[in-house]
């Protein structure tokens, strides 16, 4: 039961970074895109962002649910750091949620960089996040892990709008993704010793294999279902 | 103020936030899935029209639930550490399954909801949001279940300084849970009848060319409303039973909310059971100008009664998180005031700035009326969000 649950853990932790890796890459990059474009990536982003964020959403879930007594050493612990990301998380969200309700160009023009601003936000705080787990602190190493996941993130965005809107290959999106999920692995793997060491009580972890096993299948099928209806670009207006 | 009472009142700030949009995300979920299975069946255009219309309300207000849904789920872990080690082997279950079983769902659903229009097959696209709203009141339920835990720790037992599970079927029965759920799904159907009713008045007084789309609006929001008065009243006088069994006292220091609450509650129930369904007889209601700006202003009233609602069941709790079993004071984390007063004051003007423009969002998509709803739109001219509309008319 305890393995079940790390590799739960694991896989909505992979998920996350490949999933939503190249949501904030487009975000971060969208800046150095002509202006007249910046639209059309955000369309192009807009179907997957809800169905890639839930992951994490699931995480932070598994994390109190089946890890309790990690809450402190990962989220109390990095205090600062996690308001942050939850802070950059909510901005980059709104700047999508808000950005088409209006026209007003100075309007757009704000969403766009809340966008931007959040999507940069997530990528920093997740690099000193993961620095601080693996250093025991924040030091001056954050530094170089933020900028190794902005890289990556950044990458795996450009290799989805190549994807989306251009005809680019699967293959090459595929690569950025696993690319883009390496901090996730890195963090498994080092860290694998320490979830099975820190599990629920048993009671909680059968109630919650119960009730949730079942479901799981729905999950993938509703994953798998937004790939297949939203891979293909279309001239039905966008909603974000 | 020391850590824990700012702790407290971040809680306090972005929980009640999080409800005024959650209260109605709930109701409107299943009046939207209701418009556009009708929609489906009959393949008239009208019953279309309304499901983009309230549907576009719908998502708009989402928005903020997630916000500050998010804020929400990590809270846990930055200020309440001591409650995840002391009780999180019974109280993360319920939301735990609450993320994975409920919400990804509910959010992975939306997704193919509002990008999914002419997209998917119709009955397809149909599913979609009754899975939506499946999901939010699967939601509504593992939620409850933990706050119910907390007031009346059932199905658990201490060993070695921490509460584990002993009887899962205790939790999800727990005598705190069954009422206070019913009367939370009337709060939501209720407060989502009072947006409609207050939207429609605003265009019977405006007299817009919508007078059919409105008058069909108004007969679904009043009879809901008539309902989900009886059932709101009806699970909140019940509660007062359960009260007296496990939580004895519990109203004692919060008569004032309390009393606010009932009377917010009885006027409502006078507009929504008495007075609104027999206007509703050859389209009264809406010729009665003075009577329907008095409604727009009562908008808001149920959503303070809800606030006031949650008031009474979370301070009436204190001074205990685990009721009888861990204090407040013990299941604070250990964290410094600079931090916390970072995190409040971050957190809160972020969310309530946020709260403000997604208000005048609703508002301005009310006002705009169904002839231009950007959700659902087929594309071509004079069907997007950008066809030779002013700018930014609030």
């Amino acid at each position: 039961m305890e393995l079940l649950w790390l590799a739960i853990f694991a896989i909505l932790l992979i998920g996350y970074f490949a999933l939503e890796g190249f949501t904030i890459g487009v975000g971060l990059t969208l800046p150095w895109r002509p202006k007249a474009e910046r639209g059309e990536h955000i369309t192009a982003i807009a179907p997957f962002v809800l169905a890639g964020e839930v992951w994490l959403v699931g995480l932070a879930g598994v994390l109190f649910g089946a890890f309790p007594r990690l809450e402190e050493p990962v989220i109390t612990e990095n205090h600062t750091v996690v308001v942050l990301l939850v802070l950059s998380w909510v901005l980059r969200d709104a700047g999508l949620w808000f950005r088409a309700r209006a026209d007003w160009i100075v309007w757009r023009r704000g969403c766009e960089t809340l966008l931007t601003v959040g999507s940069v936000g997530l990528a920093l705080s997740w690099g000193t996040l993961v620095s601080a787990l693996i250093h025991g602190s924040v030091t001056a190493l954050a530094v170089l892990y933020a900028g190794i996941i902005m890289a990556l993130f950044a990458l795996h965005g450009m290799r989805f709008a190549a994807w989306r809107l251009r005809g680019g290959k699967a293959g090459a999106l595929a690569v950025s993704a696993i690319a883009a999920a390496v901090p996730a692995i890195v963090l498994i793997a080092g860290f694998a010793g320490t979830l099975l060491d820190n599990t629920a009580d048993g009671g909680a972890l059968t109630a919650m294999a119960w009730i949730l096993g079942p479901i799981i299948p729905v999950m993938a099928f509703a994953q798998w279902w937004v790939w297949r209806t939203f891979s293909k670009p279309s001239d039905i207006p966008s909603f974000f | 103020m020391e850590a824990l009472d700012l702790a407290r009142a971040q809680f306090a700030v972005t929980t009640s936030l999080h409800f005024l949009f959650v209260v109605l995300t709930l109701g409107l979920a299943p009046l939207v899935a209701l418009m556009q299975t009708r929609a489906v069946i009959t393949g008239r255009e009208i019953h279309e029209r309304m499901t983009r219309f309230w549907g576009q309300i719908y998502v708009i207000n989402y928005g903020l639930g997630i916000f500050t849904g998010l804020v929400q789920e990590f809270q846990f872990g930055l200020h309440w550490s001591g409650l995840a080690h002391y009780a999180g082997d019974v109280f993360g279950a319920p939301l735990a399954i609450e993320t994975l079983g409920a919400f990804f769902l509910e959010s992975t659903f939306l997704g193919l909801w509002i990008f999914g229009w002419h997209r998917l097959p119709k009955w397809a696209h149909l599913a979609c949001i009754w899975i939506v709203t499946l999901t939010a009141y699967a939601s509504a339920f593992w939620i409850m279940v933990a706050n119910s835990f907390l007031q009346n720790p059932v199905g658990s037992e201490l060993r070695g300084g921490k509460l584990v599970i002993v009887d899962f079927g205790a939790l999800v029965t727990n005598p705190n849970l069954g009422m206070a759920l019913g009367h939370t799904v009337g709060a939501g159907l209720w407060t989502a009848s009072f947006v409609m009713i207050g939207v429609c008045a605003y265009h019977f007084i405006k007299r817009t060319a919508e007078q059919e789309f409105f008058l069909r609006s108004m007969r679904l929001a009043v009879w809901t409303g008539f309902l989900a008065s009886l059932v709101t009243v009806g699970f909140g006088y019940a509660q007062f039973g359960v009260l007296g069994d496990t939580q004895p006292g519990k109203t004692d220091g919060v008569e004032g909310y309390l009393a606010n609450m009932m009377t917010l509650g009885n006027l409502l129930t006078v507009i929504s059971f008495l007075i609104l369904p027999p206007l509703l007889i050859r389209g009264w209601i809406a010729r009665r100008r003075i009577l329907l700006g008095l409604l727009i202003l009562c908008v808001p009233l149920p959503f303070i009664a809800s606030i006031l609602g949650w008031l009474v069941r979370e301070i009436g709790r204190q001074p205990w998180l685990v009721y009888n079993k861990l204090t407040v004071a013990d299941g604070v984390a250990h964290v410094s005031t600079a931090s916390v007063t970072f995190s409040f004051i971050a957190f809160t003007t972020v969310l309530g700035l946020l709260a403000l423009a997604d208000y005048a969002l609703i508002i301005r998509a009310a006002r705009r009326g169904p002839g231009d709803v950007p959700l659902g739109a087929r594309g071509g001219p004079g069907t997007s969000a950008s066809a030779g509309t002013p700018a930014l008319t609030l």
